[in-house]
């Protein structure tokens, strides 16, 4: 935090009590809360999902995304915020709907980062890295919020690589038309671009410590997270002892990324990794990936190809879902039809 | 008790969820094998339309936006579910599905009746 900022103090209240915290003129209510350890309500982070909602009772708050998708069921007449989008231009009285704690462990930080490295993957999808003017530990499956000069507000991505201490992010993103920072990786970038970086953030992670077998069902971009999920499992030799299954669903062969590295990890799982590409655009005889034989290739939309997958499996195993929202309900249904319990089902919407 | 009737009990197929309009009154019907409920047609978490959002699986309804659950035959919340659901009594009368409507079962969130009540939002 810049120390000449004036720092205003915001407190959240619900039915069980409240807490106080800073919060800088610079940063939105739900970072400042987030930064201090206090576990608000959110997913997203950036405006789209509605999650992080507060009503304000007194004080002066500064709403920056006016027209924010994850707002449209707010009411601002009651003083109904998206604490993700909102600074504070006063000290400030907010009510939340869920319960409230302060987090025993490191939260989120504020950062500064490089993005270097650009790397094309299909014609629509870009590697790159992300050098962090300070070390970052997390867990995988998180994401991290992005912020880009002349650009407004931020963008969620999630680590592809996995270690502790790290000083380089890598991340991947899809490009869909119009999209601001797409197109700034994929047409503006003549080199490097400085950006601020917030996180780690998520709940949707891997912990090799809850010792259980996992499925990891992605749509397009979604397999972010999976890689990190993967790496962290195949650095600790978890399939010496754990079965896992990904199915990775993309439209067409040719929208599929990261399969080297997959085949990698299949292979040095011990036989208990299964990988499976689900293609929904197009029809394949073959049920082998020609040049990376050890991945499995299906037809159909992904959330059937791992229904079908899964039907042999004990249903003590934990879900990770990430991928454009649609494809993450469908596949959240056919998990509880198929009898996974919520409390094992771990997603993140790309929105 | 103003009994209403809702559809033959047969056009809800099991562990589906069917919306309704009945004298103006929109809801839900859920059948989940033991029985049938009738609730208001939004979330109560995020208002997400439960027709569409909703999926019933071991008498259990889940509302798939971020895993809202209830048991339909106690209506215990499961999970992080934080409000409980509201519903209209339901019977059966030769097979024709009938709901008690006094009057439209609403969610605090959304006060449309705009009274002042500034704690509304934590109900
Ligand atoms: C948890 C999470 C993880 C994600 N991980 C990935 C990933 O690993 N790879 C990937 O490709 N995508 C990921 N996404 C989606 C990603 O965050 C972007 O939405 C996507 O890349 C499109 O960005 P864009 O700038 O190209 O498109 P745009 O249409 O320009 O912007 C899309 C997003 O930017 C934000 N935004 C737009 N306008 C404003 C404004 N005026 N003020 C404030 N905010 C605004 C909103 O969040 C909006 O959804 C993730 C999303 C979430 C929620
Ligand atoms: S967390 Fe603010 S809208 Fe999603
Ligand atoms: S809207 Fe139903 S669980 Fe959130």
């Amino acid at each position: 935090m810049n120390t000449h900022e004036r720092d205003m103090k915001v407190t959240v209240q619900n039915k069980n009590g409240e807490l106080t915290f800073d919060c800088g003129e610079r940063e939105s209510i739900l970072y400042a809360g987030l930064r201090q350890g206090i576990n608000l309500p959110f997913e997203c982070a950036t405006g789209t999902c509605g999650t992080c909602r507060a009503r304000v009772t007194s004080g002066d708050v500064d709403v920056r995304w006016k027209d924010a998708p994850g707002g449209a069921r707010l009411k601002p007449d009651k003083g109904d915020i998206l604490m993700c989008q909102a600074r504070a231009r006063s000290d400030c009285l907010l009510r939340v709907p869920s319960e409230l704690v302060i987090a025993d462990t490191a939260g989120p930080a504020m950062r500064r980062g490089i993005i270097r490295g650009l790397r094309p993957l299909t014609n629509d999808v870009m590697h790159f890295d992300l050098h962090l003017t300070s070390p970052m530990s997390f867990q995988a499956g998180q994401f991290v919020v992005l912020e880009a000069a002349g650009i407004a507000g931020g963008r969620a991505y999630s680590m592809v690589n996995f270690a502790n201490d790290v000083e380089r992010l890598a991340l991947v993103v899809k490009r869909k038309p119009g999209g601001r920072f797409g197109d700034l990786l994929f047409d503006n970038l003549s080199g490097e671009a400085e950006v601020e970086v917030f996180g780690p953030l998520g709940r949707a992670v891997f912990r090799p410590e809850e010792d259980r077998n996992f499925v990891c069902i992605a749509g397009g971009s979604g397999i972010a997270g999976m890689m990190s999920i993967l790496e962290c499992a195949t650095q600790v030799d978890y399939f010496r002892n754990h079965k896992g299954a990904l199915f990775f669903g993309v439209r067409t062969l040719a929208d599929a990324f990261y399969l080297e590295q997959l085949s990698r990890y299949a292979a040095a799982s011990h036989g208990n990794l299964d990988v499976t590409v689900a293609l929904s655009d197009e029809t394949i005889g073959a049920k082998l990936h020609a040049e990376f034989p050890i991945l499995k290739l299906a037809n159909g939309m992904v959330h059937e190809v791992a229904a079908k997958g899964m039907a042999e499996w004990d249903r003590n195993v934990i879900a990770y879902v990430a991928g454009p929202p649609i494809m993450v309900d469908s596949t959240i249904r056919s998990l509880i039809v198929g009898g996974i319990p919520i409390k094992d089902i771990r997603y993140d919407k790309f929105s | 008790m103003t009994w209403k009737r809702i559809c033959e009990a047969a056009e809800i197929p099991e562990n589906s969820v069917k919306k309704f309009e009945v004298d103006g009154v929109a809801l839900v019907v859920v059948n989940y094998g033991e029985g049938f409920r009738a609730i208001p047609p939004i979330c109560p978490h995020m208002e997400e339309p439960l027709a569409e959002s909703g999926v019933v699986a071991r008498c259990i309804l889940t509302c798939t936006k971020h895993l809202w659950a209830w048991d339909l035959r106690t209506l215990e919340m499961q999970g992080e579910t934080e409000r409980p659901l509201k519903t209209y009594e339901v019977k059966q009368e030769n097979g024709t599905l009938l709901a008690n409507i006094e009057g439209e079962l609403t969610y605090d969130f959304d006060d449309a009746a705009g009274d002042s009540d500034d704690d509304d939002f934590f109900k």
